[in-house]
């Protein structure tokens, strides 16, 4: 069953746990990604490098706001146009307005994650201009009218034959399995695109502040052909993904690389400083950059600044055994995995809007050890569960157990007695249905819907210690 | 979390067997009682000790956590304070994570300074059973016997918050007769997370089911660890889904509570072996 | 006030607040002296060289070693030769051979430090294509089924296998881009062993920062355009080229 993103989150979970397709790709796939990363972080001094590039990053937000004046004079001084976005409707607004300017009807676009973040394809199309996706992964999902699942390999939830149904379907591709030829076809297709298209869009990986340099990082190459092929150039970029120099940018590029796929260096890092000049061949007339907000400075502010380090690589998802059993489409976001179970709720005007993602957790830490500038994601989500309780979006039922609890356990002979009652009960019951509790009622009928309970012991351990003292006559 | 050096060798420790251990599975609490006499260590057991507060904690509800920490800190930290006792020590990383790293935490979100700086005075002395045997005591070999093949699960607050992987499996490795095979995907939560389990207990149960069923490929009779909250958790998928493997906790297996051999649940186990969970039966 | 402005000033303002867990009001940028060097090749430029080889090829590339220019020359002309042989056995016909696939898509080729080369390769039969401007739509057309592309670099790295490519003048960015083929020359003038030591000689130059904002595009490439969309399965050339050859001569004996 396919993952509706629109449905309730209960709803969007159990679609996805009753997907056995799902739980094959992604797992397969996020297995692959995590060994390669481990072999490629092994390979050099891969703690070391992560410590550099945290150290890096904090310091660009310590120093944000001068680092962006810094970036837009330089970007401004190369050529570019440079644009500032508040939010989603400013930003589909000023890409929207490029667009028409220069009559692009047709728009390519590499995968971007903060073009996801503001829906700018449906804009553009709802203004008349078709708009292709051109990562391969991203043209699948566009051809199958979903969105991306994972945040470097979007098509992750999709096996290899039902990729091939959709080639079949939408593109008249011939029945084939064969990777080869779908890729040709893809390439095909695509390559009429870029040589048609009058404006592409891409996102941005990082921006060197010091030069005033976007850059672009892909395997397949649509990142170089949307930033060079058509007359105009746009690049979306959230306002944390900055570098101060060369030097950092090469460094943070080579974490990102091995930590997303294992790889030293993707096969293509796109760096534009500025729009093409007299006597220069190819390249973009005009290069734009929007700058967009969208909720960090509202996230730096709430406390969840931390979150702000990410830069994109997806290692959190491929370590996180949550987002191995559901995939990406049941975070109901533009971000998933542990990483999107942060910024989704830190980015939102409220919280309380994904306060499910929180909970989405086990808070095992597999993901903090994956990322390669230690974002503390556990202590994130944690710090979300607590801002979601002082907000009141918490159940009320549960206010009241926890409350209950611990006044309960703040008293030893309320502590004990319950200790007693438990056993006793517990014991009870558990005679009844043959040795372990097979149901409880509600809200415990979610353990017992698929796990046994071993019953309460007949004796604690404080029992058999008095009694132990008692006979060693201590007391 | 910065550990305090011993001058020399700790002779009292006070018993922090959380309320896990004491209500449901007293075996493991009076295992690693006994483990730690057997090596000369004298156990106190503060009777005022209840719950430490991590459910209150991971759910969000930090005054609910605060008012339960600040009762652990009252009945653990004068203790160490006064000299009475050397350590604290808990058959549990989970416990000893929310003692000894998450206390501080929510005493600096509260700017309770004070009990803050006590959390982590107290975060220094307070050890996980493992951890305490192996880093402080130097004990490699428990003189434990037990036939079988185990597989060792490291639980992901011992394993990722204290850093303790080593120690278990060094413990695991002195038990004369026992073979200790490979767990795939060890490293991988069991899924249980607390209030995840109810909160979220398709995915949480979905995890387990993979956990199962590595520990079924792995062909132990049992898999060990050292928390029995995801003993809990694994026990009670592998019996629901009727795989025969059972969890055990590791003090259970170094104070040689399984009689000789460990054998799956199907086939009845010695009665002497079941004593140490039924004790008082 | 703009939406400039509001945000410069949001990001203020919190950065202010007193409490805030993150960043740290105080952090100091990573300095050149501490910064690491990722990747790691000893020895001399053939050393280096061969490690080029050795990392190109793990990345779907390919790659010869030469000793001197003539050689060179002569495998520039062989290899664009055995491609057009490849690329007419492909298409299984008899009559398979086609004008276009003797236009090779190039950069001035004075460039690739190899005299006499467009001649031999005129004499040989190939027609070097060199637009001048790829938005005029004729010249574009012209481009759009070439299937071959030579190249030199701005530099290469040997610990990855990686090469960049500029994009200005008469450097058309399509020629390593668009073409199914992509021959790259390297003289070993240009080799570095690491990214991280071009960028330090680069810097200490006092050139880089000028460099890379009047570049208007530099691209790193390490290997062939690839993707592994279809649940895991490698795939080559999928937008870039799906051949990178790569031709590294010692241009340092003379």
């Amino acid at each position: 069953m396919q993952v509706d993103i629109h449905a309730p989150y209960k709803d969007r979970v159990n679609q996805a746990l009753s997907d056995p397709n799902l739980r094959v790709a992604v797992s397969k796939a996020t297995d692959r990604m995590t060994n390669a990363r481990l072999a490629s972080m092994g390979a050099v001094e891969g703690q070391l490098l992560r410590t550099q590039v945290r150290k890096m990053k904090e310091h660009v937000l310590s120093n944000w706001p001068d680092y962006l004046e810094q970036l837009e004079t330089n970007l401004t001084r190369n050529g570019c146009t440079v644009h500032w976005a508040g939010g989603i409707a400013d930003a589909q607004a000023i890409v929207k307005d490029i667009a028409l300017q220069n009559s692009a009807n047709l728009v390519v676009k590499a995968k971007s994650m903060a073009t996801e973040e503001i829906h700018l394809n449906h804009a553009l199309e709802q203004a008349g201009l078709r708009v292709v996706e051109t990562d391969l992964g991203e043209y699948i999902i566009q051809l199958a009218d979903e969105p991306p699942s994972h945040i470097v390999a979007p098509v992750i939830h999709k096996r290899l034959e039902e990729i091939a149904e959709v080639f079949q379907e939408k593109l008249d591709m011939p029945p084939t399995r064969e990777p080869t030829k779908m890729t040709s076809l893809a390439r095909a297709r695509l390559r009429e695109e870029f040589f048609a298209a009058g404006m592409g869009v891409s996102g941005c990986n990082f921006a060197i502040a010091e030069t005033g340099t976007i850059c672009i990082v892909t395997n397949e190459g649509n990142g170089r052909m949307v930033s060079s092929m058509p007359r105009v150039y746009v690049a979306v970029m959230g306002i944390e993904k900055l570098v101060p120099t060369v030097e950092d940018a090469f460094l943070q590029l080579q974490a990102l690389c091995r930590s997303a796929t294992g790889q030293q260096l993707t096969v293509y890092c796109s760096m534009t400083s500025g729009p093409r000049q007299q006597g220069d061949v190819d390249g973009p007339e005009q290069v734009h950059v929007v700058l967009l907000d969208n909720g960090r400075s509202r996230m730096l502010a709430r406390g969840y600044g931390e979150a702000l380090l990410c830069i994109r690589c997806g290692a959190c998802l491929n370590a996180c055994p949550v987002y191995q059993e559901i995939g990406g489409h049941a975070y109901g976001g533009t971000y998933n995995g542990p990483i999107g179970a942060v910024i989704s709720p830190a980015l939102a005007p409220e919280i309380a809007q994904f306060k499910e993602l929180p909970h989405a957790t086990s808070l095992c830490g597999a993901c903090r050890e994956a990322c390669p500038v230690k974002i503390d994601l556990p202590r994130l989500l944690l710090d979300l569960r607590s801002d979601l309780v002082q907000e009141g979006a918490s159940p009320k039922t549960e206010a009241w157990g926890i409350k209950s609890y611990a006044s309960l356990m703040n008293s030893r002979r309320m502590y004990e007695n319950l200790g007693k009652m438990a056993s006793i009960g517990s014991n009870l019951y558990a005679g009844m249905s043959g040795g372990n509790i097979k149901f409880m009622p509600p809200p415990l009928n979610g353990w017992t819907a698929y796990r046994d309970f071993a019953p309460f012991a007949p004796k604690s351990f404080r029992e058999w210690w008095r009694q132990r003292s008692k006979m060693r006559g201590q007391k | 979390m910065h550990k305090a050096s011993f001058q020399q060798r700790p002779k009292r420790v006070a018993l922090f067997v959380t309320c896990m251990v004491d209500m449901l599975y007293p075996g493991v609490g009076i295992a690693a009682c006994e483990l730690l006499e057997k090596n000369d260590i004298e156990v106190v057991f503060p009777e005022e000790q209840t719950c430490c507060g991590q459910p209150a904690f991971n759910a969000g509800y930090l005054n609910e956590a605060r008012k339960l920490a600040r009762r652990f800190l009252a009945v653990f930290a004068p203790l160490v304070e006064s000299g009475e006792v050397d350590a604290v020590v808990a058959p549990s990383g989970s416990c000893a994570t929310m003692t000894s790293h998450f206390f501080e935490v929510i005493f600096n979100e509260s700017r309770e300074t004070d009990l803050a700086h006590q959390a982590e005075r107290l975060a220094s002395v307070t050890f996980e059973l493992t951890e305490f045997l192996v880093d402080v005591l130097g004990i490699v070999d428990t003189g434990a016997q037990l036939q079988g093949k185990a597989a060792y699960h490291p639980c992901c607050h011992l394993y990722r918050e204290l850093g303790v992987d080593r120690q278990p499996r060094t413990l695991l490795d002195g038990v004369e007769g026992l073979e200790v095979v490979d767990l795939p995907h060890a490293d991988d939560c069991c899924g249980f997370g607390g209030l995840f389990a109810i909160k979220n207990s398709g995915i949480s149960a979905a995890m387990g089911r993979a956990k199962a069923s590595n520990a079924e490929q792995s062909g132990a009779d049992a898999i060990v660890l050292c928390d029995v909250s995801c003993m809990t958790h694994i026990n009670g998928i592998l019996s629901r889904e009727g795989i025969a493997c059972h969890a055990h906790h590791i003090a259970e297996i170094l104070n040689n509570h399984l009689g000789s051999t460990l054998r799956p649940p199907s086939q009845p186990a010695p009665a002497q072996a079941d004593h140490p969970r039924r004790w008082g039966d | 006030m703009t939406v400039r402005d509001t945000i410069l000033s949001r990001l203020r303002e919190a950065l202010q607040q007193p409490h805030l867990p993150f960043p740290p009001a105080h952090s100091e940028p990573l300095t050149h002296t501490e910064r690491m060097t990722v990747t790691h090749v000893d020895g001399d430029i053939w050393a280096q060289a061969h490690r080029f080889a050795q990392e190109l090829h793990a990345v779907k590339g390919s790659c010869e070693l030469l000793e001197t220019v003539t050689e060179a020359r002569l495998s520039v002309v062989s290899r664009l030769q055995l491609w057009l042989e490849e690329e007419q056995a492909a298409r299984k016909t008899a009559d398979a051979e086609r004008p276009e696939d003797w236009d090779v898509l190039c950069w001035p080729l004075d460039q690739l430090q190899i005299e006499g080369l467009p001649l031999i390769l005129e004499e040989v039969g190939f027609k070097l294509i060199q637009p001048t401007d790829l938005h005029d739509p004729e010249q574009r057309e012209r481009i759009r089924y070439v299937r071959a592309g030579i190249t030199t670099v701005e530099a290469a790295f040997a610990s990855t296998g990686s090469f960049v490519v500029g994009g200005r003048g008469p450097n058309a960015r399509a020629a390593s881009l668009t073409p199914f083929r992509h021959l790259v020359v390297i003289p070993f003038s240009r080799l570095y062993a690491t990214g991280e030591d071009w960028l330090a000689q680069m810097r200490h130059a006092g050139k880089l920062d000028a460099y890379l904002r009047h570049s208007r595009n530099l691209s790193i490439i390490t290997g062939a355009s690839k993707s592994a969309d279809l649940e895991g399965n490698l795939t080559t050339g999928v937008h870039g080229p799906k051949v990178v050859h790569a031709i590294l001569f010692d241009d340092l004996q003379q």
